[in-house]
């Protein structure tokens, strides 16, 4: 066994560096590169639960698809509409899907650059979501149409008529940044998962999914150049995303701060409306994590410190979101407009006291238990919670968008609204839909980012401390793991 | 019934093809009658200046009321398409009610008879004239050899002219006794009353001439007596602002008129003669105020304010049990005021009224009938085995008669019982005439080819008397027309020369026959003694009449004037009571008398009085048609009580309410009926008026950036720069912006503009119906057309349930005052349509330009290109945008608002919207559009007040004006430079082109006014 | 090409052959890791990335067609609305922005594929599917005759596994 010549000191320097994406998580369950490889892709193999579920998915799906067509030929008429209440459950679903959609870019692009490390272990999961939860709620501008089968006049497309789109309406806006959004986090997600490509591809014995993980990961090699790009090329389009972020659901707000209706016509939506993103974005990240970290036993990945983390976000955006309603009815008292007061008064305890007082319930009183650890750090409360979280802000738009319009400037016209059975069909289809792609998902590509993973395992090295390289965990924020959670 | 049958029964292309040679014919000479033309006309060779796609309008009479108002019937390739009233005839001078205008519906009524039928087997089964006449004249044949002919009975709807002569005569030529002209709809007993005052049955009242005015519950601006006329003289008293009479209604619920009042004395039902006898001192005021249970200081002020009044007019009316009293006491008062000859004038009587059968007559029958004297009976239009209420047994009694013929065109509950049926022309399609004015003939003409086989009644029995040898020689004249004609004085030629305004001198023939006597008269209880917790107030509905208006869907979704209900029954009920009963809105309660009961949702209503419930007839037909069978019949709870004269009392007992349990959504336009601090209808009492003192209410200027130079016309309100494409965030900028003058959008060259004056309005309605008769408009609310899914699926009006009524314009009533639920309230009627703002909030929100601006200021709205995201209507203030939920428009859909012949009507120049795209009021586009070519044509400008919209045209208080703001010489320049003229929700910027009048309140001097 | 390829268990043992073969300068060479080790970065010691500069053309790019795009719609057929101006530029803003993202994003993975040289049809040789499991591999192309002293390189590095291939 010949000598092996020790590297100058610069060179010890240099290596010495921190290994930076590591900084603040570790996983003293994960032992080395081959552990992750061989316990991730060991998800990707279907189950009959799996697929009891998907046909569960399915199954809603056709029941919205159906309550749709339906609705195409007999008429909007068929849905709960009570003019003046013009808009109802599907924008009310709209802006939630898209909201939901937030968490997803938020994780992985804005932590990414905070380099929060508890994202690492997620964040593949919220970016699928991400990207399906727009698919979802782009569907619901086009499906609340009069005439939906006209919705590409929205897009500027080149025809023969010259007529183009009125650009100062907000739903021109929207129809941008929707598209937009969809466009770079799929495109985010997909770079993500490109190495991860590789791995499935050398790792797959069977020929045909290897062939196709094979085109999927585009020749990738793991080569320091490909991996230097990369690295650089990720964090730009981090950069791009993040405000990409807080863009989309301003525009979506748009929709209503730009309108003259009471309860609309406001200028702290675009903020409130990000914070109520990401809000239900990571209850969402919480409702779809906690069941898969126990059904793919990946507890020793997503650990409690992770959701711990999560949590705390939550805890905050439900604080801003707070902030924003009691200023809404700040405003309302204080703007001495007699259409504001009384609307705020009817939404408050008139005839739509339930739905906000659900809403507030939701939003704000329950997510303060998050102030406890044992809270944060007790997966079923969090998930319990999450529930909460979704629901509460579902009512949140609901609660926005209905009571305004029911009591507008014009008394003589002041109305209610109820929906009816095509409403709730074509919601409960939404989630068949939005579950439909993320079942798929699960199941064909993995939910945990592995070469990320791996930045942040203990590297094999030859020779221990001092030998260079810095190898034991970084100094801990949170708790150490409480003893035999994995199992 | 089905399209498949209308299409296997209904109209076939030759025959409107037909009409226009008919429509023609009539035109060029008063000639040939319409089944006269064989051939198909081509259009190649035009006999005449008709071209297709022109209108062609024949003035004509209406005979929707016994009023007998001018109209003109405009009539496009050969189909009767919008009528409007005719300016020259002296009743209506050019304006026309709700029900007027709904005649339309009755010519296109889906449930007409298509042909003759006769009773086979139980069922009516089509035939042919000549069978059906066979059979009608071998009927009388037998009568006359039983030689009971003398016990036949006829009926017929009370018309006026020369009709009921002729029909007298015919009559009598076979021995039969002269007709009963039966009107449910007319206030018996108050033509009784006036006849035997002044004369006359029914003088002209002359509201200009009066200082105060007071209404023993005759309802003068809807339904009681000639509605459009009183509504003209009204509005032009109430438009002299400072010297306006005050009116003062006195009844138990106050009706459209008494929304209109300045003062309402809520009396008990029946208690009214008490006040008219404080009024003549024959009552201590204590005495009066303490029997009608009313507030004696109010009641006082009323009587001091009487006698002080320079001319006061003092009417009464409205079906109340034992109002022999209450007319004699109101005449006595109006002989010593001197009201007769100043605002009582009998030399201007309406003719209309005369002639009427008291509904005793009828009633007398039913003992006849149920003893099986009566071998035949005739009906023709009149419905009294509806309008008869079961109390007094009409149709048990006529059921027993062996013969039964009908000569109704529609469908109702009398013609369902009947054997034969010869269906009448409508009066759209037949020769005849009226004398509403002594000495002036109003003619009636046919406007375009009869819809179905129907034949006239007239030419009917002229055929039956050709068939007879007896009295063959008799009628030797070909048909009723001839007769006419010949009649007319100037015969043919003066028939020419009248034709075209339908106006001429003469004298419609007078009946000779003699009144038979009346029968021993019913005599209705005190009201107080009869059993029940309330007193119950039925009244016919204001636009459905006793009925006749219930299977035409536009006056079954015109929501009532008073209550904003459409298509149901309802039981008002003052909230206070209500809530003692633990009732709301649209909760379900039984009220029942000793004469039946019925059960209908409760109606919230504050004019009415706590012990009163009021319930409205009309509605509830079983056999009348598709559309009649919405709602239940009120006259079910009607005890048989009549008058001295012979009048049917429908107010005339107590009745017991109770809870029935379970609830049903009211189909009602009414939102909240407060106004919520956003001074949308707004007055100003008279006084600060004569001070000039614009005072009050809102400081405007502050609304507006920049100063009065940014008005592109004084009054007119325009777009300041900021917001007019001028220099962007200077509200100091002088720039005009797009209205100025080089500007390149040409926008200050024309703004099409809107006043309507609050001081004229009475919230009658009729531009509602107007304006779905002009803009092809569906109704929504019939039963079938509520999707089956809807979960709250109550029936008819399941549609409105949702507020998805299409009305592009709509009359909104607030209240002032009385939230404490006491009867000191003010009501603020406002129509509301398209404000058709310069700064529309609806346009920036369109994704796809489906809404903009266009350069003669009209909010434009693009049907083809609308996707249907109703952002706009979010964004509409007014909240005055409409979107289609269903397909109306398509046939083969259960929404679809017309059913044939129902599309006849259809206007040409319109769209009918398609499902699933937003519409609105245009300000009846098409109507600029025509009137711009047509001068384009003649190669002149625009006329000032050369056209007008289909509201304002139709208006009976002339409260809508429009025109071009832009151009000084229009009328509508002047009004809006008006001190009371204001735009609503100014603060919002949006620069409206309608400018609203404020209304002129006047207090009473006594006390101060209702809010001050 | 000819060439060496040298698999590594441990990753300092992989930094240490890097340190030496910049050393011994025996020509190129590219080294796979499964994952992006700071260590393997610094220890090679390229330059930055070349992707930020079509990160940059692409938002600039992007910004000016969205704020354009949207202008001549609006002024391509002047219909007024709400009497606000025919092209009014604050609020396309908007458009200024999501096109800038989108232009500017879809630039950036242009110019990683660019720069990092894929997608690749074949593999070339050298390349293990062990690299993406767990171990590091060098592959160097000597001159020929350097390809002794290259292995031996390696071997002494610490490699486990070290063969020639072409």
């Amino acid at each position: 066994m010949a000598t092996i010549t020790r590297p100058e000191t610069e060179d010890v320097e240099l290596l010495r560096r921190p290994n930076i994406p590591s900084a603040d998580v570790r996983l003293p369950a994960v032992k080395d590169y081959e552990q992750v490889d061989d316990e991730i892709t060991a998800t990707l193999h279907p189950t009959g639960q799996w697929f009891i579920g998907l046909g569960v998915a399915i199954a809603f799906l056709i029941v919205g698809a159906l309550a749709w067509t339906y609705q195409i030929y007999s008429g909007l008429g068929v849905a709960g509409y009570n003019p003046p209440v013009m808009w109802g459950v599907y924008i009310v679903t709209f802006v939630f899907w898209v909201g939901i959609g937030h968490a997803g870019t938020l994780i992985s692009a804005i932590l990414y650059l905070f380099r929060a490390g508890f994202r690492t272990t997620i964040y593949r999961c919220a970016e699928a979501m991400t990207v399906f939860a727009i698919m979802t709620a782009g569907l619901f501008p086009i499906l609340h149409l009069g005439r939906p089968w006209k919705f590409f006049w929205l897009i500027p497309y080149p025809n023969w008529r010259y007529i183009w789109p009125q650009m100062k309406s907000p739903l021109i806006w929207d129809v941008f940044a929707i598209l937009t959004y969809l466009t770079i986090s799929a495109t985010f997600l997909y770079i993500g998962l490109v190495p991860d490509f590789a791995i499935l591809r050398d790792r797959e014995k069977n020929p045909i999914r290897k062939r196709i993980f094979a085109q999927l990961a585009l020749g990738w090699r793991n080569t320091d150049r490909e991996w230097r790009h990369f690295v650089r090329a990720y964090l730009f389009l981090a950069a791009f995303s993040t405000p990409l972020v807080l863009s989309v659901h301003s525009v979506v707000s748009f929709d209503f701060a730009m309108s003259d209706v009471p309860g609309w016509h406001t200028t702290v939506f675009p903020p409130y409306f990000v914070a109520g993103a990401i809000y239900s974005g990571i209850g969402m990240v919480l409702t779809i994590i906690i069941p898969l970290r126990k059904w793919f036993n990946l507890k020793h990945y997503v650990t409690i410190n992770d959701l711990d983390a999560a949590a705390k976000l939550a805890l905050f955006t439900s604080l801003i979101v707070g902030v924003s309603y009691a200023n809404e009815w700040f405003v309302a008292w204080y703007s001495g407009s007699p259409a504001e007061k009384q609307f705020f008064a009817n939404r408050l305890w008139g005839q739509w006291w339930w739905a906000s007082s659900l809403l507030y319930t939701c939003n704000i009183c329950l997510p303060l238990s998050l102030f406890s650890q044992w809270c944060r750090r007790n997966t079923t409360w969090l998930f319990i919670l999450s529930i909460f979280i979704n629901i509460g802000m579902w009512f949140e738009r609901f609660v926005i968008v209905v009571p305004s319009l029911s009591h507008e400037f014009e008394p003589w016209q002041w109305a209610g609204y109820r929906p009816t059975w095509v409403d709730y069909a074509i919601l409960c289809g939404s989630f068949g839909w939005f579950s439909m792609w993320f079942l798929l998902f699960i199941k064909q590509f993995p939910v945990i980012a592995l070469t990320e993973i791996k930045e942040i395992v203990k590297p094999r090295l030859k020779f221990s401390h001092p030998r260079g390289i810095d190898t034991t965990a970084h100094p801990l924020p949170f708790m150490p793991d409480t003893p035999g959670e994995f199992d | 019934m089905s399209t498949e049958e209308t299409e296997s029964k209904g109209i076939k292309r030759r025959d409107f093809l037909k009409a226009v040679g008919g429509g023609v014919a009539v035109a060029a000479t008063i000639g040939c009658e319409s089944d006269k033309i064989e051939k198909l006309i081509p259009y190649l060779n035009s006999p005449d200046n008709t071209v297709p796609g022109v209108s062609t309008y024949y003035a004509t009479t209406c005979r929707g009321c016994a009023a007998s108002c001018g109209l003109i019937a405009e009539t496009r390739d050969g189909r009767t398409i919008k009528l409007e009233g005719n300016p020259d005839h002296p009743v209506n001078r050019g304006a026309l009610c709700a029900t007027g205008q709904a005649e339309l519906q009755a010519l296109y009524n889906p449930d007409r008879y298509r042909s003759p039928m006769i009773r086979k087997g139980g069922k009516l089964v089509a035939a042919k004239w000549d069978d059906a006449l066979q059979l009608f004249s071998q009927k009388i044949g037998e009568v006359r050899s039983r030689s009971v002919a003398a016990n036949a009975v006829f009926i017929n709807q009370h018309e006026s002219g020369s009709f009921p002569a002729f029909l007298d005569q015919w009559l009598g030529e076979f021995g039969m006794p002269a007709h009963f002209s039966y009107d449910a709809g007319v206030d018996y007993e108050a033509v009784a009353a006036h006849t035997a005052a002044y004369g006359v049955a029914w003088p002209r009242f002359d509201f200009t001439a009066a200082s105060l005015i007071i209404s023993f519950g005759a309802d003068f601006l809807d339904g009681w007596g000639p509605a459009v006329p009183q509504q003209l003289d009204w509005a032009d008293a109430r438009a002299k602002l400072t010297g306006a009479p005050r009116l003062v209604f006195v009844g138990p619920r106050r009706s459209l008129t008494g929304l209109n009042a300045d003062t309402w004395i809520d009396c008990k039902p029946g208690t009214e003669v008490s006040v008219a006898r404080a009024l003549s001192g024959q009552m201590p005021v204590a005495q009066a105020a303490q029997a009608c249970g009313v507030d004696a200081k109010r009641l006082q002020d009323v009587v001091d304010e009487y006698h002080a009044a320079k001319a006061s007019l003092v009417l009464a009316g409205g079906h109340v049990a034992r109002a022999a009293e209450l007319f004699a006491a109101v005449s006595a008062l109006n002989h010593a005021n001197g009201a007769i000859g100043t605002t009582i004038r009998p030399d201007q009587a309406l003719l209309g009224y005369e002639g009427i059968t008291a509904p005793a007559q009828l009633r007398g029958l039913v003992d006849r009938m149920n003893a099986g004297s009566v071998p035949l009976i005739m009906v023709r239009g009149a419905n009294p085995a509806y309008t008869m209420p079961r109390s007094t047994g009409f149709a048990a009694a006529m059921a027993k008669v062996p013969f039964k013929v009908s000569f109704s065109s529609i469908m109702d509950d009398t013609s369902e019982m009947c054997d034969l049926i010869l269906p009448d022309h409508h009066s759209l399609e037949q020769w005849g005439d009226a004398e509403p004015i002594r000495g002036t003939l109003s003619l009636q003409q046919p406007a375009m080819d009869p819809v179905f086989e129907s034949l006239a009644t007239s030419d009917a029995l002229i055929r039956v008397a050709k068939g007879d040898p007896a009295t063959a020689a008799k009628y030797a004249f070909p048909d009723y027309r001839s007769w006419l004609i010949a009649r007319m004085p100037g015969g043919e030629e003066g028939m020419r020369q009248a034709l075209p305004k339908a106006i001429a001198a003469g004298t419609a023939l007078a009946r000779t026959a003699p009144k038979p006597a009346l029968p021993s008269i019913a005599a209705a209880p005190e009201i107080a003694s009869t059993t029940g917790d309330m007193y119950l107030f039925v009244y016919h509905h204001p636009v459905l009449g006793a009925g006749r208006g219930a299977n035409k869907p536009w006056l079954q979704e015109l929501p009532d004037p008073v209550t904003k209900l459409t298509w149901q029954t309802v039981v008002e009920m003052h909230p206070l009571t209500a809530l003692k009963m633990g009732l709301d809105n649209s909760d379900l309660v039984t009220v029942s008398t000793g004469a039946g009961k019925l059960i209908a949702p409760v109606y919230l209503y504050l004019g009415i009085r706590q012990d009163t419930v009021a319930i409205a007839t009309g509605r509830g037909q079983m056999h009348a048609g598709r559309y009649a069978k919405a709602g239940e019949n009120a006259y079910d709870l009607v005890p048989l009580a009549e008058n001295a004269a012979g009048g049917l009392a429908l107010v005339s007992t107590k009745a017991s309410v109770t809870k029935a349990g379970g609830s049903i959504l009211l189909a009602t336009t009414e939102g909240s009926a407060r106004q919520h601090l956003r001074d949308i209808a707004r007055a100003i009492p008279v006084g600060e008026l004569e001070g000039g003192a614009e005072h009050h209410e809102e400081p405007e200027e502050e609304h507006f950036q920049g100063d009065a130079s940014h008005e592109f016309l004084p009054g007119l309100r325009s777009p300041v720069a900021t917001d007019a494409q001028g220099d962007f965030g200077d509200p100091t900028s002088k720039d005009k912006g797009m209205y100025a003058p080089d500007h390149w959008s040409n926008m200050a060259k024309r703004r099409w503009a809107m006043t309507i004056d609050l001081a004229r309005c009475t919230g009658c309605a009729a531009c509602v119906t107007a304006c779905y008769a002009e803009n092809n408009i569906p109704t929504v609310g019939a039963d079938w057309q509520a999707a089956q899914i809807l979960p709250d699926r109550t029936g008819f009006g399941a549609n409105i349930t949702r507020s998805r009524e299409m009305a592009w314009i709509r009359l909104e009533r607030y209240y002032e005052g009385g939230e404490d639920g006491s009867a000191d309230f003010e009501t603020r009627f406002i129509p509301m349509m398209c404000q058709h703002c310069g700064n529309a909030p609806c346009e920036p929100v369109c994704p796809v330009y489906a809404t903009y601006h266009a350069p003669d200021g009209l909010n434009v709205q693009v049907y083809n290109r609308c996707v249907g995201t109703r952002y706009c209507s979010n964004n509409c203030p007014y909240k005055v945008r409409y979107f289609n939920w269903f397909g109306y428009g398509e046939p083969h859909r259960a929404q679809y608002a017309f059913p044939e012949p129902l599309n006849w009507q259809l206007n040409p120049d319109v769209t009918v919207r398609g499902k699933g795209v937003m519409e609105k009021c245009s300000m009846c586009v098409q109507r600029i559009r025509g009137a711009e070519h047509r001068a384009k044509l003649e190669n002149r400008p625009l006329r000032p007040d050369e056209f007008t919209t289909a509201c304002a045209e139709a208006c009976p208080s002339r409260a809508i004006t429009f025109g071009d703001a832009a151009d000084d010489s229009w009328s509508v320049t002047r009004l809006i430079k008006d001190k009371r003229a204001y735009h609503v929700f100014e603060e919002l910027n949006t620069f409206t082109a309608v400018v609203y009048l404020k209304k002129v309140n006047h207090p009473s001097p006594a006390s101060e006014p209702a809010h001050a | 090409m000819r060439g060496v390829i040298g698999v590594f268990r441990e990753l300092d043992t992989t930094c240490d052959a890097i340190a030496v073969l910049k050393k011994k300068k025996l020509g190129e060479f590219t080294v796979y890791s499964p994952t992006p080790r700071h260590e393997i970065e610094h220890a090679i010691d390229k330059g930055p990335s070349a992707v930020r500069m079509f990160t940059l053309i692409g938002g600039l790019a992007g910004v000016t067609f969205g704020y354009w795009i949207a202008i001549w719609i609006s002024d391509y057929w002047p219909i007024v609305v709400g009497g606000k101006a025919i092209a009014s530029w604050i609020p396309y803003t908007v458009f200024g922005f999501e096109v800038m993202i989108l232009i500017g994003g879809l630039a950036t993975v242009a110019g990683l594929f660019a720069t990092a040289r894929f997608p690749r049809i074949t593999h070339t040789v050298g390349y293990d599917s062990r690299f993406s499991y767990g171990d590091y591999g060098v592959w160097i192309e000597p001159a020929p005759d350097k390809m002794q002293e290259a292995e031996q390189l390696l071997r002494d590095a610490g490699a486990t596994e070290v063969r020639v291939e072409r």
